[in-house]
């Protein structure tokens, strides 16, 4: 034991919010604890945003929920025992499936939870209740750049290299992100890059924090990414900027490529995009004479029906700029959801088996068969995506009983108001939460689950490296993991010989059996390594392998080893602005709020931040809609309206308005997006849909509310 | 079988698709096609007449301007039709369509039947009637060509350089584009134009007057209002006759006179022709319902199109109706705009150039000193047209505008402009107080500005009392602007920042001529004539460290002035134990030595023998009083691993062995290694010599490096680092031999040493410095002051003396004995840099 072991009040675990997992210490000597950043870990370096620093907020909340909750017969959430819970869960799901067949209940998962959970969630699915229908809210969040990823690169791991090849790269192209605000600790290394001479192209229709310290801000139309990408492609064809030995080596179909991209020269780019062909041409000289040139995606590409298409067309430009003197291409994307990245590789996805292997694979199923202790038919096919199963209750084929943990969809999913509805046509509304959520507020019953210091776990953070969460602080009385809780289920349901342990090493062992030998395999990670403090990376097939950092070193995942390009073209948004509905509206985060809220809106320090949504609008909007800044206005789509506050800004483009998503009610901007999906990935269009802006009436509130 | 309209088809049977053209629109349509599943429902055969594939006819000026290479502009090269399982017939002209029987006939003899029939026959170049227009009997004459193709292309690049000057028939877009091109080609360029002004179609006469003057002013001679009549010369063009009688001598001519649509097969065919062939919404040509057409040559609503976005919008749409997948799918119209490049010159144009009613509004704005001319038309509130010239800066905004027909502003200046731009840098200024700075540790504008009003009025102070720019830094430039905004006449640019060091109020230029004023050769004596007498610790290694600098040997050494590591020549390690690192130049050593300090490791017991990073041997463990024992039986020079100065030059085994090697690094490495060894410098300076760019010696990361080229030549490279920070070092000069790399390292080392403040490590110094004022200085020479800092670092060179030699004679008697001087911490910087 080294000497330098922290004592137990001083406990080494990880933020409970974004995708960079960020170390931080958690003292916990006095009672309430407080988080500081942990320079030791390498990817946050003592770094923090306020949401870290003030994570532990949540942990002792007068908000807690404390007891289960479960519906009485007067329509009320009213305390209730753990039995009584279980058991209401227990022969509701046991009707329903009577009734209406194994597949009439639905689980939908979440990108916060770590991966022991969302292993056991997807068996839960699979080999607890039987049914076919498990998805998760990462659906909303990183699918269309996990399609593209396997399509182009043959596996999907965001980053595949340590975060510290950002301060190495000297060209960097963010595509729709804004990690000043989302994702602060991670900005140091673009700083260094910037500050070694590096340059920062920022692609998004918003002039964000990002974009204002970027060399260059391409400021788009909602919608044209793949127009841009391909035209900045078309400008390095051109101009001979391309990396032809390394496409030549490494690739494949980059001539159906060039042909897609003569068709995107300047003046037509320019013309799709709004970006000028001035800022086209710089934006690709930039990144065509770099040395170590890096495109990375987020969010602003990858939410719309065209997702897919949009980070294809920008994995091909970072493939045909190559790196010159490595040997690997920087392409990368910015995971969202703090397990965004291990939530998606174990199993709670629904076209998806543990160890990132597809459901319809034959030897997967095998595979997975023989670690259930199930034969291999017994495991249900692929189910619906996360919006098709919310939006098929009620049909005679949907959903009747769901069980959601570590999600709220009323606030995350587009069309909001429709899922709402859709919500309070099921029979029986299970949800997990640790505070009483928008959906939890509809379920008919509540089970309060412990938080992130409360338990222990691993996370996967957006570079692939898997890191332990300790427990730090006992969880409330009352409160069970989620992992009891899933265990728990399944005994009731008469299937607890298969769910034997709730304890996270034993489950994780499990995942490491299931795991092995697939795309995605932590065989060789265990929480000994973790604990020890060693870095590892997936695939990690054996105890003594190291792991994997850089992912593409030698040969890409494809079966030719070899990244392939995809000739894509940019689609219109599934809706365009109009004379009824002149905008368009893009949403996104804010620093101080995280996800759906419902952590972050109840931390004081974040809600004195951001207190409400604001609605960016430029001042020729405002002054067309009669609104004033710091005012009250109302946006309206086909789908419903909403409550913001007007901040008036020319950092947003004079045909687009930009609402923050994360709050519920009236404030809830989800209530407003198109759930148009991509045909690929089922990704909804949350970025792009068309808008009106109208000063707010209060007396319009009780109406439509 | 059923019609086209996109019912259902018999199982299994798919329908013959013969397409008349394999142009943008052509192929377009194709693929839009296939990419709707197409290829099920049809089986599907085209005819070009152009021995290629589908290009992208636009870029056709770019070729002639060289700018794209002709590999380049390929949208569907020949392999894509046999992928995608459709036939083409590439250079066959169709003869002839027999609707009758449904039957298409290619000039070669070859027949097609189908079922559906796209005419995408595009359109011709218009050749005005010329006199002596032919050369030998029907051939057109050497050095007149059209421009649509190519093949066109092809033959003008091939002529162009045996031309020197080019005559342009027609100012239009496609004229003037060719004009462009021939005048980068190094021609002299004439545009011939028959109307009064230049793009009448797109320009009113204000806007055309400008170009023209552009154009002048690029070296093109433009000739409106001239009406060419006939071609001079006999075999090959030799000029041009006008019909006024001038003549314009001339040995090319591209005639760019408009386009015509290609109609004669359709009207031999019977369809309905006006100016082009006529297609209802559905885009089917009227009277019979298997046949269609789109493209240049379709005429839709009396109107032709001959933009490309109208176009492959027709494609679009005849796809989704073919293919099925919307099947009542219809074309209705499209608003024309572009934004061309005419000679470098931006100009977009869009819509009407003139009003059309009295309601209409024009808003105008013209600079022709600049050659810029804007003008609006307003109709509705919307955008009816606009010409922007010059300055197409708001022309993106005002395209999304046009082509949405989104409202205008009311104040139409703001159209003018760039929106967005305006007001590029708002600032803080406009930011609510409780607007969030630093993310990372959460502090808002109110926050900073009550700290302000607390007294916190500089940088360093502001982030220390509130946290922030203390995470990741980067709100640092906002922070700062808070502070001017706050502070107001208040803010004080922390003066401290510029000090040498902390305790001492002045910076390295005036301390060093105050040093020098009042001969002050010790630390204490310059506390005590410069700092009121205010003895300062965290200052007293940086000035010990400048007055060996400054007097060399004449230097008063007071021993308590160092850091412990300077007092006993070694690195002291966390257990207070030290370590020794003998200097071994350049890593290259011999048997002899490598026994020795085997021996005396052994002698001494030291726990551990390692090499380090920089090619040394450490002996690690060694207490202090043993240190001058172990450099006697060592006898060998002080490896400099602990202090302030030259530590080493790290080497790659150059040109004697490697396979790779182009330079001897590791002669130069040893070289350098022996004429700089222990020149004190503000903070520790690490070398390395590479013999060829495969840097296995990791020269670019170093403080400074050479790396050696072909051609016998070296990179000199500084302010790498390879740190906690990794910089790739600066290009500071290429020289010839080593005596130059000798030369130009020294030089640099000195002017760090002259500059840089105390613990400021080259990567922050040269970044400060900037390369760009580091070259003027050190390679051009432009301050004068080369001689001198090469005298300066000389002197400095043959004035070291081991500092292993007081193993003999100790400063005074305690200096190695233990425990009689408390370690002291490590002088941490002073202060961020950065």
């Amino acid at each position: 034991m080294s000497t330098f072991a922290p004592p137990a009040t001083d406990v080494a675990t990880h933020c409970p919010y974004c995708a960079l997992q960020c170390g931080i210490r958690l003292d916990v000597a006095d009672g309430a604890p407080r988080v500081a950043g942990n320079p030791e870990f390498p990817v946050n370096r003592g770094a923090l945003c306020i949401k870290g620093f003030t994570a532990a907020e949540t942990l002792d909340h007068p908000e807690r929920l404390r007891a289960p909750l479960v519906r009485d017969a007067r329509g009320e959430l009213v305390p209730a025992a753990w039995d009584e819970a279980l058991e209401r869960i227990a022969s509701g799901v046991r009707t329903t499936q009577e009734r209406h067949g194994r597949d009439a209940v639905g689980v939908f998962g979440g990108g916060s939870l770590t991966n022991e959970k969302a292993y056991l969630l997807g068996k839960l699915a699979r080999v607890g209740l039987r049914t076919k229908h498990v998805d998760y809210n990462g659906r909303f969040c990183m699918s269309s750049a996990a399609s593209a990823a396997i399509m182009a690169l043959g596996v999907d791991r965001g980053l595949p290299f340590p975060v510290e090849e950002i301060a190495r790269a000297d060209a960097i192209l963010l595509v729709g992100a804004n990690p000043a605000e989302t994702m602060p600790p991670l900005m140091q290394y673009v700083q260094e890059a910037r500050a070694s001479g590096g340059a920062l192209v920022v692609a998004d229709p918003r002039r964000t924090l990002t974009a204002q310290s970027a060399t260059l801000h391409l400021r788009l139309a909602p919608g044209t990414d793949a127009a841009l990408a391909n035209g900045l492609l078309h400008v390095l064809v051109r101009d001979g900027l391309i990396d032809r030995e390394f496409v030549d080596e490494r690739t494949e179909g980059f001539d159906a490529v060039r042909g897609t991209v003569a068709t995107y020269w300047p003046e037509r780019t320019e013309r799709i995009t709004g970006v000028a062909e001035g800022d086209l041409a710089r934006a690709a000289r930039l990144l065509g004479t770099a040395r170590r040139p890096m495109v990375l995606t987020a969010r602003g590409a990858e939410q719309q029906a065209q997702g897919v298409s949009n980070v294809l067309a920008f994995v091909n430009l970072a493939l045909a700029l190559g790196r010159r003197r490595e040997s690997f291409a920087a392409f990368g994307t910015i995971t969202g959801q703090g397990n965004g990245q291990g939530g998606r590789e174990h199993g709670q996805k629904a076209d998806q088996l543990p160890g990132y292997r597809r459901i319809d694979d034959a030897s997967a199923r095998a595979h997975m068969a023989d670690v259930w202790r199930v034969a291999a038919h017994e495991i249900p096919g692929a189910g619906r995506s996360a919006y098709e199963m919310l939006d098929g209750i009620g049909h005679p084929d949907g959903v009747r009983a769901l069980l959601v943990i570590g999600s709220n969809p009323v606030v995350s999913a587009p069309r909001a108001l429709h899922v709402a509805e859709r919500l309070r046509a099921l029979d029986l509304l299970v949800v997990a939460d640790f505070f009483l959520s928008e959906t939890a507020r509809m379920a008919d019953v509540v089970l309060p689950s412990a938080q992130w210091a409360e338990e222990e776990g691993t996370t996967t953070n957006l570079e692939g490296r898997v890191v332990l969460r300790r427990r730090a602080v006992a969880p409330p009385d009352g409160v069970r993991t989620d992992l009891e809780i899933i265990t728990a289920i399944a005994e009731r349901l008469g299937r607890g010989e298969w769910f034997v342990s709730a304890e996270p090493r034993d489950v994780f062992d499990e995942l490491r059996r299931a795991t092995a030998g697939g795309v995605a395999d932590y065989s060789g990670i265990t929480y000994d390594r973790l604990e020890r403090g060693e870095a590892v990376f997936w695939p990690c097939p054996s105890l003594g392998h190291p792991g994997t950092p850089r992912l593409f070193a030698e040969r890409f995942a494809t079966p030719s080893g070899r990244a392939r390009f995809h000739a894509v073209r940019h689609g219109e948004p599934a809706e365009q602005p109009d004379a009824a509905f002149p905008y368009h509206l893009t949403t996104g985060r804010v620093l101080a709020q995280y996800q759906s809220g419902t952590q972050t809106r109840r931390v004081e320090r974040l809600t004195r931040i951001a207190p409400e949504p604001t609605a960016e609008l430029h001042p020729l909007v405002a002054r067309r809609a009669g609104v004033a800044d710091g005012s009250l206005v109302t946006l309206v789509s086909r789908r419903g309206e909403a409550v913001a506050r007007a901040r008036i800004t020319r950092d947003i483009r004079e045909d687009t308005v930009f609402v923050p998503f994360h709050w519920g009610g009236m404030e809830s901007i989800n209530r407003l997006t198109n759930p148009a999906l991509d045909p690929i990935s089922r990704m909804p269009e949350f970025k792009v849909c068309a808008v009106r802006v109208e000063p707010h009436v209060p007396a319009r509130r009780a109406e439509v509310a | 079988m059923t019609s086209a309209n996109g019912g259902p088809i018999a199982d299994g049977e798919r329908q013959r698709l013969v397409v008349i053209g394999n142009g943008m629109v052509g192929a377009r349509f194709v693929d839009e096609l296939l990419a709707r599943g197409g290829g099920e429902r049809y089986e599907i055969v085209m005819f070009g007449d152009e021995p290629t594939g589908n290009y992208n006819r636009i870029l056709l000026s770019g070729i002639l301007a060289g700018s794209h290479a002709p590999e380049d502009i390929f949208i569907n090269p020949l392999e894509w039709y046999a992928t995608h399982g459709v036939t083409l017939h590439a250079g066959v002209r169709v003869g002839s369509v027999d609707r009758e029987s449904r039957l298409v006939r290619g000039d070669t003899g070859v027949l097609e039947p189908y079922d559906v029939l796209v005419f995408a026959t595009g359109s011709s170049p218009f050749v005005p009637p010329l006199r002596n227009m032919s050369g030998h009997g029907t051939e057109t004459k050497e050095g007149l060509f059209a421009f649509r193709t190519l093949d066109d292309c092809a033959r003008m690049l091939a002529h162009a350089p045996t031309a020197r000057t080019a005559a342009v028939i027609g100012g239009g877009l496609l004229g003037l584009e060719a004009a462009r091109g021939l005048l980068e080609r190094g021609l002299d360029v004439h545009v011939v134009h028959l109307r009064s002004h230049l793009m009448e179609m797109q320009l009113d006469p204000p806007a055309g007057e400008l170009l023209r003057a552009t154009l002048e002013a690029m070296g093109v001679t433009v000739h409106v209002d001239t009406e060419t009549s006939a071609l001079l010369g006999a075999q090959r063009v030799e000029g041009l006759a006008f019909a006024d009688g001038r003549t314009l001598a001339c040995d090319m001519v591209v005639v760019s006179a408009g386009i015509r649509p290609n109609v004669s097969l359709a009207i031999d065919c019977g369809l309905v022709v006006d100016r082009g062939i006529v297609v209802t919404d559905e885009l089917r040509c009227p009277g019979d319902p298997a046949v269609f057409a789109i493209g240049e040559c379709a005429q839709h609503r009396g109107q032709l199109y001959g933009l490309v976005a109208p176009l492959w919008e027709q494609a679009r749409v005849l796809a989704e109706r073919l293919s099925g997948r919307v099947p009542d799918a219809v074309y209705t119209g499209s608003r024309v705009s572009t934004k061309l490049k005419v000679a470098g010159v931006e100009l977009a144009v869009m819509g009407d150039q003139e009003p059309a009613s009295t309601t209409d509004e024009v808003v105008t704005y013209s600079e022709p000193s600049r050659g810029v001319y804007k003008k609006l038309v307003v109709r509705d509130g919307r955008l009816g047209g606009a010409i922007l010239l010059g300055d197409a800066g708001a022309a993106p905004m005002l395209l999304q505008a046009f082509d949405r027909g989104t409202a205008l502003p009311e104040n139409r200046a703001e159209l003018l402009f760039q929106l967005a731009a305006a007001e590029r840098a708002a600032g803080v200024a406009e930011l609510a107080d409780s607007a969030q700075i630093c993310n990372c540790n959460g502090v808002s504008k109110g926050d900073l500005v009550a700290a302000v009003r607390g007294g916190h009025c500089t940088l360093r102070s502001l982030c220390e009392a509130t946290r922030a720019g203390l995470g990741c830094g980067a709100c640092k430039p906002q922070v700062q602007q808070v502070l001017e905004l706050a502070a107001g006449d208040a803010v004080r640019d922390d003066p401290s920042v510029h000090w040498y060091v902390p305790g001492v109020p002045l910076t390295k230029a005036e301390l060093v001529r105050a040093v020098r004023e009042h001969d002050l050769r010790s630390v204490s004596a310059v506390f005590a004539r410069l700092a009121g007498g205010r003895e300062d610790a965290g200052s007293k290694a940086g000035l010990a460290s400048l007055l060996r600098t400054i007097w060399g040997k004449d230097y008063d050494d007071e021993r308590d002035a160092r850091f412990i590591n300077d007092r006993v020549h070694a690195n002291v390690q966390k257990d207070g134990t030290f370590s020794v690192i003998p200097r071994i130049f350049g890593g290259v050593t011999t048997a002899a030595e490598l026994r020795r300090i085997a021996d005396v490791a052994e002698k001494y017991a030291v726990p551990m023998v390692k090499i380090t990073g920089g090619q040394r041997i450490d002996l690690l463990g060694v207490s202090k009083e043993r240190l001058p024992d172990m450099w006697r039986d060592l006898g060998m020079p002080s490896g400099h691993a602990y202090t302030k100065a030259f530590r080493t030059c790290k080497t790659c085994i150059g040109s004697e062995f490697c396979r790779y090697g182009v330079g001897d690094s590791t002669t130069l490495g040893v070289q350098i290694e022996r004429r700089y060894q222990g020149v004190e410098t503000p903070h520790k300076l690490k070398l390395a010599t590479a013999g060829c760019p495969r840097n296995c010696s990791e020269a670019t990361t170093k403080d400074v490096g050479a790396v050696a080229i072909e051609g016998g030549q070296w990179e000199i490279y500084v302010g790498g680092a390879a740190g906690t920070r990794v910089r790739k070092g600066d290009l500071l000069v290429v020289v010839d031999s080593h005596d130059a790399v000798l030369r130009y390292m020294g030089r640099f080392m000195q002017y760090y040493r002259e500059h840089a403040k105390y613990l400021e490590r080259t990567f922050d110094f040269v970044e400060r410095m900037g390369i760009d004022r580091l070259r003027a200085v050190l390679v051009d020479d432009v301050e004068k002051i080369c001689a001198e800092l090469d005298a300066a670092i000389d002197a400095a060179a043959e004035a070291y003396v081991d500092p292993w030699e007081e193993a003999t004679a100790p400063v005074h008697p305690s200096q190695f004995a233990d425990l009689l001087e408390p370690i002291g911490p490590a002088p941490a910087a002073a202060w961020e840099n950065r």
